[in-house]
């Protein structure tokens, strides 16, 4: 899943006909000024600037400014640039028309297992989350596309009246127009609101998520996504992320602040299964890692050396189920190059290595590993007999 | 028994590299159980109308490569399994095609990264047909004794080890590749190993779930129990539960999830795979799929360690019961043949070398010479004509000895057009001939007549050295055994029009303090011959030879250093030839003497 901000998230909305509030993208406040003596609504509406960046709470933050003119705007753009947030620095802003309303609705379209699922509520804002009852759906299989009838249905199911019910039915169809047009995994605008001027509908804020596998036949995503949890990615994270896109195979990297316990494992699925016991044996993970689908030895020592530098460990996990084709000596001989070159860089002093795996070529793995103790590694190394997650026990016993 | 692939499957592989390294562990499978290989065809447009020779035992099969799926099934009509290695952004198209094959049942997708809506579509798609469609994502599906889907299973030994050659009485579905292995073995060591494994893939929504799977063991008397290996995200650990505690189910369910880590993870932070993802309000977290589980009478071991020894603990009951018996063992299994390698490895083999070499070995990360790194010649200062030294005299050469040879070569390295190995060259690059051949032909002058004299030169003036000959005696020997003495004489220089290169090597090796007994004496044959007459003077092939044999190299080595050095201008003329885009040249008329007999009649043949 692939997460986008608010400004190409809404410039998709606006590509299927969803009325949005005019808006601009600035990175700094000369760039603004410059659009205010082309744009004329700038300068004439009541405008709302908010940090561009992957930020929860902006509100609090006082990272959102509403009802300014475009002085005011300006001057707020100006206050939030270069600030620092956490590891993020806000680097753009958008402001938008503020856009006068009473009501405020609620629509969203979400993929299920059997198709996607058209959500509309005939109210909005915070309103909806405390109302949830008063969301209606519409299923739809894979391949079938909401009929008008079907739409104006679950319009007037969610309680909008006269007029509304086919303003709202029109709506939610371009939702889903954009949703299957754009390979979305879930769109929610809320609130959608009817704009005083004309008496349209509009959306005033948009969640988009993206199915970042679809890329390939979308030219026009033209715009980076965003990190999916509230902060921006690390140098380190960058980094292997960056490995990961030249390889076969992948190699991923999160660090997570305060932990003691470094991970090392391998593949998506057997990675949870030891996050998940150092959790259950009290311990705390210092980062998520994994290393799949028989990798180049270079790219495992990469991912190595940036577990090795992670603050604080005081053991590593280099766990792994039985492989099916990831070559055992050729990983494992990326990660021993990784573990050589972090100690004589200093690092690993006191730090215990803890060693489970299965695959080919795994008894020349494992002795290879093994032998890293003539070298004054600090390193246990279990083979298939030992349960994948013993490891772990062992390492976080008291 | 077994669900999904069984004797009677039989396959094809639509994909490149990765379907082929998939079938040569398929392969290795029916090797395992004695059957033949199950892989009838490729489908892989670029190669159609090839085959891949995939080894079997120690031999080799060739399997047909088709450029569509209708055309592979229409000439190995028992095809009823595709398995799609076809990249993302091409994997539906090839996916439909296969499920749009009447002959075709199971399509099983290993892609990675397919998006979600193609997924769906062809689950829905394949659903609407009968059909399974297994994955994406998928690592494959495997029947123990009978039927192996990609690369599940992993290596062969590891086959051997999870007793994958005979069936057992457990069940898997697993989204993680990775752990696929992992449960197979826990199932053949815990208890008496599995009936069919498969992968489902990790995405958010696989083209099939686990009730349908559920649904196909539990028709299958053969399987007992099930296994899941879950992730949270998604529903389907959920939908298994409901399934399982619907009604009385025939199979036991036992079942692991992953994600409890989430818990206590900053929020909104998620690893794992593509559908590991949890849903708004905390549905499809792993706590609330294991819950589930729990309640609807599955087993569900508190953690991942824990799943072996419950396994074992169903496995004895089912003993008890008596719904199986302990397994039978085959007395003996086929060995996988070795590679030579890994026999030789292994002390199992002897093999005689075709060839020895004493000078170089690539086989480490860079090349060595004569043992020593090249990048640390380098970085310590060496230069060509050290390595020279090395490969042509397996000694590293003193420094003033390498500005010897770097001369000697700067000196030969072209003579200008007009001699036998440029014109060759010339000639041959007019014609249009590659840059090697052109060389070559240059290089085919290189004899006797012409840059060839240097080992004989050398070879001649040692043999008189070494017998401390006089320059009187030499000349006599050389004129009863061999004739002109190499070395000496030159077309065009002479005495009064001495060859200046000769000057500037002779007058270099002279100024340093190294001793010179063949040059001395070439000398000395010169100043004598000269006299007799004018152009026999010491030439540059005989000045070469005798100061190479002065320090140390062997004779047979000497040629080397002309054809080295002259390889630089013959490479010079081909590229000069290029660059101007000469033309085609042949000789003409007046530049023949035309000396055959004159035009007659040819008389009738008897």
């Amino acid at each position: 899943m692939a997460k986008v901000l608010e400004g190409p998230g809404m410039g998709l909305m606006k590509k299927w006909g969803i009325n949005v509030p005019n808006y601009v993208v600035v990175t700094s406040v000369d760039e603004l000024t410059k659009l205010g003596q082309a744009n004329e609504w700038l300068k004439k509406s009541k405008l709302v600037a908010k940090a561009h960046e992957a930020l929860g709470s902006r509100f609090k933050l006082g990272l959102v400014k509403i009802d300014l003119d475009f002085k005011a705007a300006e001057a707020a753009t100006k206050e939030m640039i270069g600030r620092q947030v956490g590891s993020i620095t806000v680097t753009q802003v958008i402001v938008s028309e503020m856009i006068s309303h009473k009501e405020e609705y609620y629509c969203a379209v979400k993929s299920t297992r059997e198709g996607s699922e058209i959500l509309v509520a005939n109210c909005g804002g915070i309103e909806v989350e405390s109302n949830w009852e008063r969301v209606k759906r519409l299923c739809l299989e894979i391949g079938q596309a909401p009929s008008a009838d079907a739409l104006e249905k679950l319009s007037k199911e969610a309680g909008f009246t006269g007029p509304l019910i086919k303003k709202m039915a029109e709506f939610a169809g371009k939702m889903f127009a954009c949703f299957d047009s754009e390979d979305a995994q879930y769109l929610e605008v809320n609130p959608v609101v009817t704009r005083a001027s004309d008496g349209e509908l509009v959306a005033l804020d948009a969640v988009t998520l993206l199915d970042g596998d679809a890329k390939f036949r979308h030219p026009d995503w033209n715009f980076a996504f965003a990190a999916e949890f509230g902060r921006a990615y690390s140098k380190q994270e960058e980094e292997v992320m960056a490995v990961d896109s030249k390889i076969k195979g992948s190699v991923k990297f999160i660090e997570i602040p305060g932990g003691d316990t470094a991970m090392l494992p391998a593949g998506g699925g057997a990675s949870v299964y030891y996050s998940d016991a150092v959790v259950a044996r009290g311990g705390k993970l210092a980062n998520y890692a994994e290393y799949s689908g028989d990798p180049p030895d270079w790219a495992v020592e990469v991912l190595t050396e940036k577990v090795c530098s992670l603050p604080g460990i005081k053991n590593i996990i280099v766990g792994g189920a039985i492989a099916n084709f990831t070559d055992v000596v050729k990983t494992f001989g990326g990660i021993i190059n990784g573990f050589r070159k972090a100690k004589s860089e200093g690092k690993l002093k006191g730090v215990k290595i803890w060693v489970r795996r299965g695959g080919p070529r795994e008894k020349e793995g494992l002795d290879a590993m093994r032998a890293l103790k003539d070298e004054g590694f600090d390193i246990s190394v279990f083979d298939r007999n030992t349960p994948l997650t013993d490891i772990v026990d062992k390492a976080l016993q008291k | 028994m077994s669900i999904l692939a069984n004797k009677d499957t039989y396959v094809v592989i639509q994909g490149g590299v990765a379907g082929v390294n998939a079938a040569r562990r398929m392969a290795e499978f029916c090797y395992l159980i004695k059957r033949s290989l199950n892989v009838l065809a490729f489908v892989y447009p670029p190669d159609a109308g090839k085959t891949h020779e995939i080894p079997y035992g120690s031999g080799l099969v060739a399997v047909p490569i088709y450029k569509t799926v209708a055309e592979a099934t229409k000439h190995h009509p028992q095809i009823n399994t595709s398995l799609v290695y076809i990249g993302a952004d091409r994997a539906m198209k090839g996916g439909m095609e296969a499920l749009d094959d009447t002959h075709i049942k199971v399509v099983s997708m290993i892609t990675e990264g397919v998006p979600e809506k193609d997924a769906k579509i062809l689950g829905a798609h394949a659903r609407k047909l009968g059909k399974v469609f297994n994955g994406p994502s998928s690592i494959g599906i495997v029947s123990a004794g009978s039927c192996r889907l990609g690369v599940i299973g992993g290596a062969f030994d590891n086959l051997v080890l999870s007793k994958l050659y005979r069936e057992g009485s457990f069940g898997v579905i697993t989204k993680s590749g990775g752990l696929s292995n992992e449960i197979i073995w826990i199932c053949s060591q815990f208890a008496d190993g599995i009936t069919t494994a498969i992968g489902i893939g990790g995405d958010a929504y696989p083209g099939t779930d686990y009730v349908s799977y559920l649904e196909m063991f539990e028709n299958d008397p053969q399987t007992k129990a099930v296994v899941i290996v879950g992730e949270m995200g998604g529903d389907l650990e959920e939908r298994a539960a409901e399934w399982y505690g619907a009604k009385k189910r025939r199979v036991k369910l036992m079942a692991v999830v992953s994600g409890f880590c989430q818990e206590s993870l900053p929020k909104g932070m998620k690893f794992g795979h593509a559908g590991a993802k949890e849903g708004l309000k905390g549905e499809g977290s792993a706590r609330s799929k294991s819950d589930a589980l729990k309640k609807s009478g599955a087993i569900v071991p508190a953690t991942f360690g824990a799943l072996g020894p419950a396994i074992k603990e169903a496995y004895q009951e089912l003993l008890k019961s008596g719904q199986v018996k302990e397994p039978v063992e085959p007395a003996s299994l086929p060995k996988l043949p070795k590679s030579i390698e890994a026999a030789m490895k292994a002390d199992e083999v002897m093999v005689t070398p075709l060839i020895r070499t004493t000078i170089s070995d690539d086989r480490g990360d860079e090349p060595c010479y004569d043992g020593y790194p090249a990048s640390e010649l380098i970085n310590k200062g060496y230069e060509i004509p050290h390595v020279v030294g090395l490969l042509w005299d397996k000694r590293l050469i003193s420094k003033q000895e390498a500005e010897i040879i770097k001369r000697i070569m700067m000196l030969s390295a072209d003579h200008g057009p007009c001699v036998s190995g440029a014109l060759g060259t010339i000639i041959a690059a007019c014609a249009g001939i590659g840059l090697s051949q052109s060389v070559a032909a240059g290089l085919i002058m290189i004899g006797p007549r012409f840059g060839g004299a240097v080992t004989d030169a050398g070879r001649f003036f040692k043999h008189a050295v070494d017998n401390k000959m006089t320059v009187d005696e030499f000349l006599t020997y050389m004129k009863k055994n061999h004739g002109p003495v190499p070395g000496i004489g030159h077309r065009v220089k002479s005495l009064r029009n001495p060859d200046k290169r000769v000057k500037e090597l002779v007058g270099y090796v002279k100024s340093l303090p190294i001793k010179t007994p063949c040059l001395d004496f070439a000398l000395e044959v010169e100043k004598v011959t000269a006299v007799k007459k004018d152009n026999l003077i010491l030439n540059v092939d005989g000045t070469m030879a005798a100061v190479l044999v002065d320090i140390g190299f062997p004779v047979d080595s000497l040629n080397g250093f002309f054809i080295l050095s002259r390889t630089i201008g013959l490479i010079g003329h081909w590229v000069d030839q290029k660059r101007q885009d000469s033309r085609l040249i042949r000789l003409f008329d007046y530049l023949v003497n035309y000396a055959a007999p004159k035009r007659r009649e040819v008389p009738p043949l008897k």
